[in-house]
């Protein structure tokens, strides 16, 4: 049980045994980070080409299809012959693209995503740096991503690629707010950024000592989870891609393995989230009986799940109303959130949870009458851009 | 260590070059974002990790941001050049920029450094600490400094609003 | 509020999920190489020529009146011809260009001699477009037997006529000889 708990972190000890064979003693810490690197350098695509194919075959069955069934069995092998078609496509420059631009956009997109990995804790012992501020590098790394995405829609020298980055920039700034606010509760409850930390403060409970059980948590994960699907551009939130207004967005002008990394970039930012998420409100890799490691990746995939299913139940918001959606409903409920978990941490037990509850569940309400989403027919009225 | 100061340094001052240099408003948005890539490199340098998160979170990923926004407000926003170099602004800029510089040497000048100091590392919940209590009057003002330009966006968007409304 | 809608909507998804598992014939896909829905028996697409018993004497005589009929011109036939150089009853070339056939089915309206009949066959594809959908005599001919597979009520039909037909005119041989 120890040994399996424990067999990646085993297997890396090992693969350092035979290196101190050969190598001197001083490239030994190089060949530990190379050995995490490579670890998350093989791990991250191949979870990536693996959710297109979930996804794909997860939204064909919510619409009665049955998915790609025919590259091996269960259409296993499909990601393997999308990505062989990705590499043997033509790569489509525009003529009047600003070529440097155009470049750099999907290698600049790719490196967050997979620098995010680095402060995922993947099991026990199991992460690539403990950093004492890995949450904070999480976001910060997170938000580098937008830009490449801007860069890219403004080297395609397209207006729909253009529209496509400026509506991406406005909608991830927004978004961030309340996703970080979100996260601050957690902070505050475990007093470190460092996601090794706040694994361990929800052990207890037989590993089931989970932040989503409180009234602030189970909030704070609701509002981080609608705040990380618009960070990754996913369904509901995905109008900076829309196809139905801009055809592609910023990635109209993209083909071949281009195209590809920008997809790629949305996965793993996905998955990355949906580990993060795991971590910080449902008690990352604890859990009875089995291995750390597959607690996590359970929790992960699981979230992964909801996340997909979100894409294959709603439609697409307005751009307005994504806007109104953030500033005018998720933010004030993250602050009231923040207040919420302060009211648990002080109050003593039962009155607490009940106080922090009610309070949360109150102002849910009253925002949810004041927010502007709901169904109010009015005569709508036009302008046109200055 | 050498190795990487030499390598950060380089990409800093390129990047600031870059920002300062080049033709195309947006290719010098990305000059800056590798200037403050840059630095946030030293601040790992320094060990101070917090900081240099920090730094990536908001220079990187709000104030470039904002810097973009502001450019696409601009005329020719896609072409070769969009910029058609300081015209008469020049000798202002220059004069205001040896100011700047001026003042920033003279501050550096006065700190004596060691290694010593160097070597000391902060944690972030010293941060968070002193932010709090002894620097409490500072982090207030800059507070109610971005409340003030928050309100004041507020208006100004208001305004226009209620213009384009009549 | 807001939420309750939402959860709604997801559970119709879930519940859409779940039952393309368990419950059958909820999903809607035929997979086509394999399984193939069965056609209407009025659905028809490229033109066929039927011959009774011997393919060398199909029961088209080349007339030429579905070649001038036909409205994109797509019929080409040449009239065999008797070592004398005598015309037959029966072509020597019968090309349908489907390329060019748009499937109207005026070929087998017009026919007198009911000979030609449009086909079900929809699979067609090629590797080129010039002579892989030239289709030849060769190509078109199906006995009638494969005529009362793909349309058994026209060819029941048809048949009766021409049965009701060969009566009427009883002792004359209808095939092969010269005029």
């Amino acid at each position: 049980m120890e040994t399996l708990d424990q067999l990646f972190v085993l297997l890396k000890e090992g693969i350092l045994q035979i290196a101190e064979a050969f190598l001197p003693s001083g490239l030994l810490p190089f060949v530990s980070i190379l050995v995490s690197i490579t670890a998350i350098a093989i791990f991250a695509p191949a979870v990536m080409m693996y959710l297109t194919w979930l996804e794909r075959k997860v939204i064909g069955r919510m619409q009665n299809r049955y998915g790609p069934n025919r590259v091996g069995k269960f259409g296993l092998l499909q990601p393997i012959a999308d990505g062989i078609k990705m590499l043997t496509k033509e790569d489509i420059v525009p003529a009047k693209a600003d070529r440097f631009g155009h470049f750099l956009a999907p290698v600049a997109v790719v490196v967050p995503s997979l620098l995010l990995f680095s402060v995922l804790p993947f099991g026990r012992n199991m992460i690539a740096a403990d950093l004492e501020i890995g949450l904070l590098f999480f976001l910060a790394i997170s938000s580098v991503g937008t830009l490449a995405i801007f860069i890219g829609g403004w080297g395609s020298r397209n207006k729909f690629s253009l529209l496509g980055a400026m509506r991406a920039l406005a909608q991830m700034v927004s978004y961030e707010v309340p996703l970080v606010l979100s996260i601050v509760t957690v902070v505050m409850m475990v007093g470190s950024l460092s996601t090794m930390d706040i694994v361990e403060a929800q052990s207890g409970w037989n590993g089931f000592r989970w932040f989503i059980f409180t009234p602030w948590g189970f909030f704070g994960f609701l509002i981080f989870f609608i705040g990380s699907v618009a960070e990754v551009n996913r369904t509901p939130f995905d109008i900076p891609e829309g196809e139905s207004e801009i055809v592609a967005g910023f990635h109209t002008e993209y083909s071949g393995m281009k195209f590809a990394l920008f997809y790629m970039a949305e996965f793993l930012g996905a998955f990355a989230f949906a580990a993060l998420g795991a971590t910080l409100f449902f008690g990352g890799w604890q859990g009875p009986f089995l291995p750390s490691w597959l607690w996590f990746g359970l929790k992960t995939f699981v979230l992964v799940f909801v996340i997909i299913w979100l894409r294959g139940t709603f439609p697409r918001l307005r751009v307005d109303q994504l806007m109104g959606y953030a500033w005018k409903f998720l933010l004030p409920m993250a602050l009231v959130n923040i207040l919420a978990a302060g009211v648990w941490y002080y109050l003593s037990q039962p009155l607490a949870s009940f106080a922090s509850a009610a309070l949360l569940v109150a102002s849910y309400l009253l925002l949810s009458r004041l927010s502007p989403t709901g169904t109010r027919l009015e005569k709508r009225t036009y302008r046109y851009a200055e | 260590m050498g190795l990487f100061f030499v390598v950060l340094s380089l990409m800093t001052l390129l990047g600031a070059l870059g920002a300062m240099l080049l033709k195309n408003l947006v290719h010098c948005a990305i000059g800056l974002v590798l200037f403050f890539i840059g630095i946030a490199g030293f601040y790992l340098l320094l060990q101070a990790e917090f900081i240099a998160a920090v730094q990536i979170l908001i220079y990187v990923g709000a104030v470039a941001t904002l810097i973009l926004f502001a450019v696409m407000l601009t005329e020719n926003v896609i072409g070769e050049t969009t910029l058609k170099g300081l015209g008469r602004n020049r000798w202002a800029a220059l004069i205001l920029s040896l100011v700047v510089g001026g003042v920033l040497i003279k501050a550096i000048g006065h700190q004596t450094f060691s290694a010593a100091q160097v070597a000391e590392r902060v944690s972030t919940r010293e941060i968070g600490r002193s932010l709090l209590t002894t620097y409490v009057l500072p982090f207030e003002v800059i507070s109610i400094l971005l409340v003030a330009a928050m309100i004041g966006a507020i208006v100004i968007a208001m305004e226009r609003n209620k213009r384009m409304g009549e | 509020m807001l939420g309750p809608g939402l959860l709604k909507g997801m559970a119709v998804t879930l519940k859409q999920f779940v039952e393309s598992y368990t419950k059958k014939g909820s999903i809607f896909t035929i997979q086509y190489p394999e399984e193939r829905r069965e056609m209407p028996e009025a659905f028809r697409n490229f033109p066929i020529l039927v011959y009774d018993e011997d393919p060398e004497n199909p029961r088209c005589v080349s007339c030429d009146i579905c070649a001038k009929e036909c409205p994109p011109r797509c019929i080409t036939i040449v009239r065999d011809r008797d070592p004398n150089g005598a015309g037959l009853k029966k072509p020597k070339v019968f090309d349908i260009d489907v390329s060019v056939c748009m499937s109207c089915g005026i070929c087998e309206e017009v026919c007198p001699f009911d000979a030609i009949f449009m086909d079900k066959d929809f699979e067609l594809s090629a590797y080129d477009r010039m002579e892989s959908l030239n289709f030849h005599k060769e190509k078109l001919l199906r006995p009638n037997s494969y005529f009362h597979k793909i349309r058994p009520t026209d060819a029941a039909r048809i048949d009766a006529n021409l049965k009701a037909k060969q009566e009427k005119q009883a002792p004359t041989p209808p095939s092969g000889t010269t005029t």
